[in-house]
């Protein structure tokens, strides 16, 4: 008798946990994560997610225009991102040539002008990203960066005379935030002068430092 | 410096801007989205996980991943890449296609104006840059166009060109006409009319400016890439109304890339 009370608890007790167990399994089929975010049953709407594909920015460096001196550059530039990848670039860019050797050693001679030595140019470009980063500043921050080549052509105004330019170059930009970046860059532009006597291929190096906001 | 140069110059700079800047951005940009703050969309993940990367980039290392019932909330986007967030807090970067597969507050599945080869027949605008030569010379060009019907487009051109010689611009505006518009790579041609400035290089010995009217026929090909760009070829037969006795002409190949919308 004893024995008969014994199975029939215990197998209450045998029902009673494979219920549970049972009610668990289905619990963990609904798969619902534990904390429950307060979502609004709503759409998605796109017009709500910012799209940063657009950088505009300005820079500051150095143009070694050939024959004429270094000076200060400074300019800006616009980008579009077409992928992760490649993207767009157009730039504007301000100097002034400075005296050639012989201005300098004949002394009272000027080849150009002041106004003829203002010099501008503007560029369109293709660049592409071939170095995505990251730059560890401690142990628990990083920054985001892009090791770019880019090349294109435009245009130089100087020594009287707009000149078909071709440039290239690389560069390197460290995200600050996901908005903001500061670059250095490194661009030679090239096209053809007359100036001085016979046509030749004149060589123009910048180096530059920028900030840019994408948005 | 002539200031009409200057001008030039910065008319130049300002029609890229344009050309460049999409208007939708720019009213973003201006105020901001909209004028109450709407919470930012939720996405729930339905496939097994989503891998989160530390950058907008698939170089960038995969840092975490989202389970199958978790919701993310979409911050922004770069190119093809979404900035989320979770319950935890947590940021990273998720593909567009991972987000494609996710299900909304409404348990539909998450719809993105993703562009296609479908939206390259409907485009209704395009712009572009190209490069070429215009007889012996270099030249650059920019341009704009708006579909009128998927076969015929009206489209406004600067162009530049920096010969040894002479610096040039022109403006035009064409028709161009389509006859397969559902093809991958479509072939056009144009007829246009505008004007041309022709400015000879401050070295040569009598420099005279002049500027006529031009007209022009060319043919050419657009040829679809991926997401909303396209790859424009084309070559135009230039006829110059010059006052003097004769008409000159002159041959121009370009090719460049552009984006539509």
């Amino acid at each position: 008798m004893e024995n008969r009370i014994k199975h029939i608890l215990l197998k209450g007790a045998l029902i009673a946990g494979l219920a549970m167990i049972s009610s668990l399994v289905t619990a963990q089929e609904d798969d619902l994560p534990l904390i429950e975010p307060d979502v609004q049953p709503r759409a998605v709407d796109e017009a709500l997610i910012d799209t940063e594909n657009f950088e505009i920015g300005v820079f500051t460096g150095i143009m070694n225009i050939e024959d004429f001196e270094s000076s200060f550059l400074w300019g800006g530039k616009l980008t579009y991102h077409l992928s992760e990848r490649f993207f767009f670039e157009a730039n504007v860019g301000f100097a002034e040539g400075g005296q050639t050797s012989f201005e300098k050693l004949a002394g009272n001679v000027s080849v150009l002008s002041d106004d003829e030595r203002d010099y501008r140019y503007y560029n369109v470009n293709l660049g592409i990203n071939i170095l995505p980063g990251e730059a560890f500043l401690t142990e628990n921050y990083a920054f985001n960066t892009n090791f770019f080549l880019i090349g294109g052509a435009g245009a130089t105004e100087f020594a009287g005379d707009t000149r078909f330019t071709a440039n290239a170059g690389a560069g390197y930009q460290v995200l600050l935030t996901d908005s903001i970046a500061v670059q250095i860059a490194v661009r030679e532009h090239v096209y053809r002068i007359d100036v001085l006597g016979e046509e030749k291929t004149s060589m123009n190096t910048e180096v530059s430092a920028g900030l840019s906001v994408f948005f | 410096m002539e200031p009409h140069k200057l001008f030039n110059m910065r008319l130049a700079f300002i029609l890229l801007i344009a050309v460049f800047f999409p208007v939708t951005a720019a009213a973003d940009w201006l105020w901001g989205g909209a004028d109450e703050p709407q919470p930012q969309p939720q996405v729930q993940v339905v496939k097994p996980f989503i891998e989160w990367r530390t950058g907008p980039a698939s170089g960038y290392p995969v840092f975490h991943a989202s389970e199958k019932g978790e919701w993310l909330t979409l911050l922004k986007r770069k190119t093809a890449w979404l900035k989320v967030t979770d319950v935890k807090g947590r940021e990273g970067w998720v593909h567009v296609d991972d987000v494609l597969e996710t299900v909304d507050g409404t348990g539909e599945q998450v719809t993105l104006n993703e562009p296609r080869f479908d939206d390259f027949g409907s485009r209704r605008w395009e712009v572009g840059i190209l490069m070429g030569q215009f007889e012996e010379a270099p030249s650059t060009a920019v341009y704009g166009g708006f579909l009128m019907t998927e076969n015929l487009s009206a489209e406004l051109w600067a162009t530049q060109v920096l010969g040894s010689a002479s610096e040039i611009r022109m403006f035009n505006a064409n028709i161009v006409h389509q006859p397969f518009p559902e093809w991958r790579v479509s072939p056009f041609m144009t007829l246009g009319v505008g004007h041309i400035f022709i400015e000879p290089k401050s070295t040569l010995a009598v420099p005279e400016d002049r500027d006529n009217s031009i007209g022009h026929a060319g043919l050419g090909v657009r040829a679809y890439v991926t997401d909303n760009y396209f790859i424009r070829a084309e070559v135009k037969d230039y006829k110059i109304f010059t006052n003097r006795a004769t008409n000159e002409e002159a041959l121009e190949w370009k090719i460049g890339l552009s984006i539509f919308f």
